[in-house]
């Protein structure tokens, strides 16, 4: 499998020429946007070449082309090319939607909108694709994917805010609801990172017991693991009725906001789904730390208190973020569901737009979802990474 | 056979409780106070529930279908150059949250069975890839040279000893995808599918508490069910590689 220095910038690579020829193809194959008189009425479609006229067509067909050609030529770094070319064209890939829309939106016509059409959602997949590999290959560092990633989203948010793209129907739905976006966002935020964060403390005081008393490692790990099995619309929906009887018995409690729906129920049904790989992963981790080093700890005069805190938990620690990653990844995605039973969060835009079959709103409730879930695994999959403890150089 | 005993009982109850639900109409009335119907009756519940398990069974036999085939496409030496971006994609797809892949998949097909098929079979079949990856990677490479050694075609150690030793983490795979794709199926009631999510989803727009309850027992015995399947079948393929001694 190693590839020594010289040889990888010899060798052809078989994968990108693949996912280029299969984008070129889409790309020219699918329509690339679509023109709508206003939000009800279908639209009509643009393929690549209608759409962008000859030059960008052939601008897009051309960087295809290149990477697929680059990709297979042995010239030297070519894969730091590669990741130039690929990555500057996604940054730059809005810049087509505005082009689109400048040449095909109708003057004088306030509720027309642009939408993005297959095969520009194609050439997004496969040119993050080519990405993946090319990174892959260069077996590129941490920090430089996430430059990377912040290069692009950049862009992105530079061109989304920028005056050439208000025509595009997710910046419609957006600029209609700027103050429910901020609010959706802050609430899926506090709902998902607030069950993370107390779940997190939970499970610290669950896999402690586990470790004291071993007779409590079954029955607990199984009432966890069973928690996670049913199913999340399930569960919120077994919470309505003891959380509303409640509330009806405690008066307080309405006056805290907590009933059968909203964000109550949700919270409890987030921290019970988040406790299996919370409770799972900090248990694994302490009891891994080999028991020779606990020994090492107390012969140079550690008290249990000491070799506790300064070298099982230390050791164990990327493996603990290692469940708070699966955990706030999930939760991300639950709080989502739990915008059925009046949560909030951008669940809320998802249902509602396909109540109304409005599909850009549910673009604008899924993609923010999406890149949240994306944000967390990076940030917490280096934080991990960074917290690994590297082997003493003698 | 003790194995089994859970998974039947539960399964019984399922279906009991799916077909006899009118039974517990008292029940659900000193739960709901002052609605006239408190038993769900747009769709029988028995109807309910053979489209979800339809739903899932057909996502996860396509999925796995799929999952195998190219887990073992990219372990092969043709397909070896492969195997890099198809184990990133399997892992960075299941950062996705299913919510999220369903509502995406709608714009693409519109409303129905269709999108919700189309999104538990791409999402289903992402762990059941990494399971196929990662027990096809892990075999001790002697195991297969030894098998070479024998005068075995690459075809013959492959079905012989490759897929046999990486089955049952690719089973833990579906296991995993079986579960996901119970709980996304039932989240397609809002997208126009017929399953045991629409009585939740009834009860939610109406403030039907009794509807919610019907839906959500039945989501979640039904998951439990097919859990306890999925454990009895782990233990017993356990109990069979012990008896051969491996």
């Amino acid at each position: 499998m190693s590839i020594t220095e010289p040889l990888r910038h010899t060798v052809p690579n078989r994968v990108i020429p693949v996912l280029g020829v299969l984008a070129l193809a889409l790309v020219w194959l699918l329509d690339l946007g679509t023109i709508q008189p206003n939000r009800i009425v279908p639209g009509t479609g643009h393929g690549l070449l209608s759409a962008l006229g000859w030059t960008g067509a052939g601008l897009v067909t051309g960087v295809l082309l290149a990477t697929t050609v680059l990709s297979m030529v042995p010239v030297r770094r070519r894969y730091e090319l590669l990741l130039g070319l690929i990555g500057l064209s996604l940054a730059t890939m809005p810049l087509l939607l505005d082009v689109f829309a400048a040449l095909h939106l109708p003057e004088g016509s306030p509720y027309a909108r642009s939408s993005v059409g297959a095969g520009f959602w194609s050439l997004l997949f496969l040119l993050s694709l080519m990405l993946i590999e090319t990174l892959g290959r260069l077996s590129a560092r941490r920090w430089l994917q996430l430059m990377l990633l912040v290069f692009v989203g950049g862009s992105w948010l530079v061109f989304l805010r920028g005056e050439g793209l208000e025509s595009l129907s997710l910046v419609r739905e957006f600029n209609a609801r700027p103050d429910k976006f901020q609010q959706a966002l802050w609430t899926h935020l506090a709902l998902a990172l607030g069950a993370v964060a107390i779940s997190a403390g939970l499970a610290f005081a669950l896999a402690l017991k586990m470790i004291r008393s071993p007779a409590w490692q079954r029955p607990l790990l199984g009432a966890v693991s069973f928690l996670q099995t049913i199913p999340s619309l399930a569960v919120f929906g077994l919470l309505i009725a003891p959380l509303s009887a409640l509330s009806s018995a405690l008066p307080f409690l309405q006056d805290l906001g907590i009933r059968g729906i909203g964000w109550a129920p949700a919270l409890l049904a987030l921290i019970a789904y988040s406790l299996l790989p919370m409770v799972r992963n900090t248990f694994v981790a302490i009891t891994e730390v080999p028991e020779s080093l606990a020994d090492a700890a107390r012969g140079m005069g550690m008290n249990e208190h000491q070799v506790f805190f300064q070298l099982k938990l230390p050791l164990a620690l990327p493996v603990i973020i290692e469940g708070v990653r699966i955990t706030t990844i999930q939760a991300i995605g639950l709080t989502a569901v739990a915008a059925l039973i009046g949560a909030g969060g951008f669940g809320g835009f998802i249902f509602q737009g396909l109540g109304q079959a409005a599909m850009d709103l549910v673009l604008l409730g899924a993609l923010p979802t999406i890149a949240l879930a994306l944000l967390a695994d990076a940030l917490l999959t280096m934080l991990a990474a960074s917290l690994k403890p590297t082997p003493a150089t003698a | 056979m003790r194995v089994w005993l859970p998974a039947t009982l539960l399964a019984s109850l399922l279906l009991a409780l799916s077909a006899g639900m009118p039974v517990l109409e008292p029940l659900f009335n000193w739960v709901q106070p002052g609605k006239q119907q408190v038993i769900y009756e747009r769709e029988s519940f028995l109807f309910l529930l053979q489209n979800h398990l339809m739903l899932v069974v057909v996502s996860a036999a396509v999925g796995t279908l799929v999952a195998v085939a190219g887990g073992i496409f990219v372990t092969r030496p043709f397909g070896r150059d492969f195997l890099p971006l198809v184990g990133q994609v399997a892992s960075i797809g299941q950062t996705f949250p299913p919510v999220a892949v369903l509502a995406l998949a709608v714009p693409v097909l519109g409303f129905g069975e269709a999108p919700i098929l189309l999104a538990l079979v791409l999402y289903g079949l992402l762990p059941i890839l990494r399971n196929t990856l990662a027990g096809l990677e892990g075999i001790d490479p002697s195991v297969r040279e030894a098998a070479l050694g024998m005068g075995m075609s690459p075809v013959l150690v492959l079905v012989r000893v490759e897929l046999p030793l990486a089955g049952r983490v690719i089973l833990a795979g579906i296991r995993t995808s079986v579960t996901i794709n119970i709980a996304t199926a039932a989240i397609g009631s809002t997208i126009g599918a017929r399953t045991l999510g629409d009585p939740v989803i009834a009860g939610l727009v109406n403030g039907n508490t009794a509807y919610v309850l019907q839906g959500a027992i039945l989501i979640g015995l039904l998951a439990l069910t097919t859990d306890s399947l999925f454990e009895a079948l782990e233990r017993s393929w356990d109990r069979r590689l012990q008896s051969v001694g491996v």
